[in-house]
C-alpha cells in the first residue's frame, strides 16, 4: 500500500468536497485524513488528500482533474516519500 | 443581441433550450415540476410524453446518438428523478450529451424529509458527468448554458440540474446574452507524434482498433482515410461499430468477447496496436496482460484518464482525433501482413447454414441487414441479440448502431429508438430486442402508439434470459437458475392493444417475406421471430481468458 499526499486548487462550488470524496473511493484510494480551507478572496479552496492505495497515484489524479470545478492536482512528492521512509522503518 | 424581458424560471428554461437548438425533450410531469410543465404551453419545445421516466431518459440517449445533439429529458422530484438515474448511468458510462431536468421540492422543504424529496443532486454525482442544484433563479440561465457546454465539451457525458419549485415559479428578466464559457483548464500537451511515427513506419503488423470516440469525436472520414491510405487492417469496438465501411477489405469487424474470430487473432498477433477513441474495455480485451501481447501501443484519446488506465501507451496522444490522427497518415508496407488477415478473415467468415427448420437468429439478422434501407438506425437492447445484431449486421456509421455498450442495460432498446426516430423521421428505425429486454421498457409502447412513431421492433424470442441462460450453461454445469421466461405473455397481442401491427414466424421460409413486409409497413410494426431457446452466442471468449481462447462451440 503507497501513500500519497494530493494537493488540490478548486473553485470553491457546490459539492466538490463531495465529488473527489466519491471519485477517489470509486477509484480505489482508501482516505487516510484530508483538510481544506477556502480563500474567499478568489473563492479559492486548497484540499489537502491524504490517500492509500495499490494503485497508481497517477490513476487517481486523471479522474479528479476531469472534475469540472477542480484547477490542478499535484502530489507532494515530499510527504509520499516521507510516509513511505516511516513505514519502512517501523 | 441583448433580449431583456421577464419570464418565470421554468419560461426561462424553454427560452435556453431553443437557443441551444433544443426542438424535443422527453419527460413525464409531477408535482415539483408543474411550472416547467405550465411554461411549456408557451414553448416551441415538442415534448414527449414517456411512460416511464427511465424511458425518457433513454429516448433522450437514442435521440443523441442517432442525432449528434444534446439530448434532454426531465423528470419530477423523488421517485421521478431517481428513475432517470439508470438512463443516466447509461449516458454517463457511454459518453452520450444529456441534459437532465429534475423538478425539487422547494427550496425551504429542502433537507426536510417533503413528499416526493430525495437528494438527486447527491445521487447524481457518481452517473452525471456534472450536475448542478439551482438556488436561486438568477442562476438558472448560467447554469443552463454552462450545462450544455459541458455535456459537449471534450468527452461527452449526462449533466443533471436540479430546479427547486419556488425556483421554476420565481420571476426574472433573462438576458439572453451569450453563453457561459467554462474556464479552460492549463494541461501538459501529451502528443508524441515523432514516437508514433517511428513506431508506425518499423511496424510489419500493425492494427487500428476503432472505438466509439470515433464518431464522437467526428473523426470518421479521418479514420478511414487513415485505413485507406495505411492499408492498415482494423476492428471495430461495439461502440465503434460503422466507423470504418463494413466493406473494407481490411476490416475485420468486432473484436473481444463476442468478436470475430479473425479479429481476435489478428490483434492477438500484432505488433503495433493504434487505439482511437478506445479504452481497452475488459469485454473487449479479455484477459489484460495477454491482449496484444506483443505489441507496442499508441493511444490516441480525448480523455487523459483513459491513456494508462488498462494498458500503458508506448506514444501517448491526447487531444482532437480529427487533428492528430492525419499527422500519421502514410502509406505502409505490410502486403504480407494484409495478405494473412484477408486469409484468416476468408477462413473464419460467418456461415449461415443451420440445419433444421427452426429460425437462425444470425441468419435472420443478416439478412434485415441486407435488405433494410440505406441509413437504417439500428438499436438493440441486451443479451444475445445484441451480440447477433453486432456481428450479423453491417452498418455504415455509428450513429447507425445504438446499444448500451458500457452498462449494458436492459430496456434500452425500445425508447432509444423512439428517441432516434423522432431525431430521424425520414430515416428508417429498427429496434432489435429479445423477450427478456422488450419486458424492461415495455410501456414505452404506448409512447410509440400515442405519437405513431413508426418504429420497427424485431424481437428475437428464445423464452429465455437467453445470454444468461448461455452462461449458466457453459460456466455453471448448466444449472439454469431464474433464466426460464417460458410463461412470456402474448407479444403480438400485447403490441396490437397499442395499435401496433404484428406477426409472429417461427419457419426459415417465414424470414424473407416478414421482413419485407415489415420494412413496407408505413406505421409501427412488431415481428416476432420465435428461435431454439439452445442457441449460443459463438464464438464465446470465456471469462478470465485471452481472446486467442475463444470457444466456438459448447
Amino acid at each position: 500500500m503507497n501513500n500519497y499526499k494530493l494537493i488540490i486548487m478548486t473553485d470553491d462550488k457546490q459539492v466538490v468536497l463531495e465529488r473527489i470524496l466519491q471519485v477517489t473511493r470509486y477509484r480505489g484510494f482508501l482516505i487516510d485524513g484530508i483538510t481544506a480551507k477556502v480563500n474567499t478572496g478568489n473563492n479559492i479552496a486548497t484540499i489537502e488528500l491524504f490517500v492509500s492505495s495499490d494503485r497508481s497515484i497517477s490513476l487517481l489524479i486523471d479522474q479528479i482533474n476531469k472534475l469540472v470545478d477542480i484547477k490542478s492536482v499535484k502530489v507532494d512528492n515530499s510527504a509520499s516519500q516521507l510516509t513511505k521512509a516511516k513505514e519502512c522503518s517501523a | 443581441m441583448t433580449d431583456s424581458k421577464l419570464l418565470t424560471g421554468g419560461g426561462l428554461l424553454f427560452k435556453v433550450l431553443e437557443q441551444h437548438g433544443v426542438n424535443h425533450v422527453f419527460g413525464y410531469p409531477g408535482g415539483a415540476i408543474m411550472p416547467i410543465y405550465d411554461a411549456l404551453c408557451e414553448s416551441n419545445v415538442q415534448h414527449f410524453l414517456c411512460r416511464h421516466e427511465q424511458g425518457a431518459a433513454f429516448s433522450a440517449v437514442g435521440y443523441a446518438r442517432a442525432s449528434g445533439k444534446v439530448g434532454v429529458c426531465m423528470a419530477t422530484s423523488g421517485p421521478g428523478a431517481t428513475n432517470l438515474i439508470t438512463g443516466l448511468a447509461d449516458a454517463w458510462a457511454d459518453s452520450i450529451p444529456i441534459v437532465a431536468i429534475t423538478g425539487q421540492v422547494p427550496t425551504a422543504a429542502m433537507g426536510s424529509d417533503a413528499f416526493q424529496e430525495i437528494d438527486i443532486f447527491g445521487l447524481s454525482l457518481a452517473c452525471t458527468k456534472h450536475s448542478f442544484q439551482v438556488s436561486h433563479v438568477d442562476e438558472l440561465e448560467k447554469v443552463l448554458h454552462q450545462a450544455f457546454e459541458i455535456a459537449l465539451e471534450g468527452r461527452q457525458g449526462p449533466v443533471l440540474i436540479d430546479i427547486p419549485k419556488d425556483v421554476q415559479m420565481a420571476s426574472i428578466a433573462a438576458t439572453f446574452d451569450a453563453t457561459a464559457h467554462l474556464k479552460n483548464k492549463v494541461k501538459l500537451p501529451l502528443a508524441d507524434i515523432s514516437k508514433a511515427l517511428d513506431l508506425l513506419t518499423h511496424a510489419k503488423q500493425p492494427i487500428l482498433y476503432v472505438g466509439g470516440g470515433v464518431g464522437m469525436a467526428n473523426a470518421i472520414d479521418e479514420v478511414r482515410d487513415f485505413a485507406e491510405k495505411t492499408g492498415m487492417p482494423s476492428v471495430s469496438t461495439l461502440k465503434g461499430l460503422g466507423a470504418i465501411k463494413p466493406d473494407d477489405e481490411n476490416y475485420l469487424g468486432m473484436l473481444g468477447m463476442h468478436g470475430t474470430k479473425a479479429a481476435n487473432l489478428a490483434v492477438h498477433d500484432c505488433d503495433l496496436l493504434i487505439a482511437v477513441g478506445a479504452r481497452f474495455d475488459d469485454r473487449v480485451t479479455g484477459k489484460l496482460d495477454q491482449f496484444a501481447p506483443d505489441a507496442k501501443v499508441i493511444h490516441f484519446d480525448i480523455d487523459t484518464a483513459e491513456i494508462n488506465k488498462r494498458r500503458e501507451a508506448d506514444a501517448p496522444i491526447l487531444g482532437d482525433l480529427k487533428e492528430n490522427l492525419p499527422l500519421l497518415t502514410l502509406p505502409l508496407e505490410i502486403e504480407n501482413w494484409q495478405n494473412r488477415v484477408q486469409q484468416m478473415k476468408s477462413d473464419f467468415a460467418w456461415r449461415y447454414d443451420h440445419p433444421g427448420e427452426n429460425i437462425f437468429a444470425p441468419a435472420v439478422l443478416k439478412e434485415v441487414s441486407d435488405l433494410m434501407p440505406k441509413n437504417t438506425c439500428i438499436t438493440t437492447d441486451v443479451g444475445q441479440h445484441q451480440m447477433w445484431s453486432a456481428q450479423h449486421i453491417s452498418v455504415d456509421d455509428p450513429c447507425n448502431f445504438l446499444t448500451s455498450g458500457s452498462m449494458g442495460t436492459m430496456g434500452f432498446g425500445l425508447p432509444a429508438a423512439i428517441g432516434a426516430q423522432i431525431s430521424r423521421p425520414h430515416d428508417t428505425v429498427i429496434a432489435v430486442s429479445g423477450d427478456g429486454s422488450i419486458m424492461m421498457n415495455v410501456q414505452e409502447l404506448a409512447t410509440i402508439k400515442r405519437y405513431q412513431i413508426p418504429v420497427k421492433i424485431i424481437l428475437i424470442d428464445n423464452a429465455k434470459l437467453g445470454m444468461v441462460r448461455q452462461w449458466q450453461d457453459l460456466f455453471f454445469e448448466g444449472r439454469l437458475s431464474e433464466t426460464d421466461l417460458s410463461d412470456n405473455p402474448d407479444f403480438c397481442m400485447l403490441a396490437q392493444s397499442f395499435d401496433i401491427k404484428t406477426k409472429q414466424i417461427s419457419k426459415k421460409d417465414e424470414v424473407t417475406s416478414a421482413i419485407n413486409e415489415m420494412l413496407d409497413h408505413d406505421g409501427p410494426y412488431l415481428l416476432q421471430v420465435k428461435i431454439d431457446a439452445k442457441d449460443n452466442v459463438w464464438p464465446l471468449v470465456p471469462p478470465n481468458s485471452a481472446n486467442n481462447e475463444m470457444m466456438e462451440s459448447a
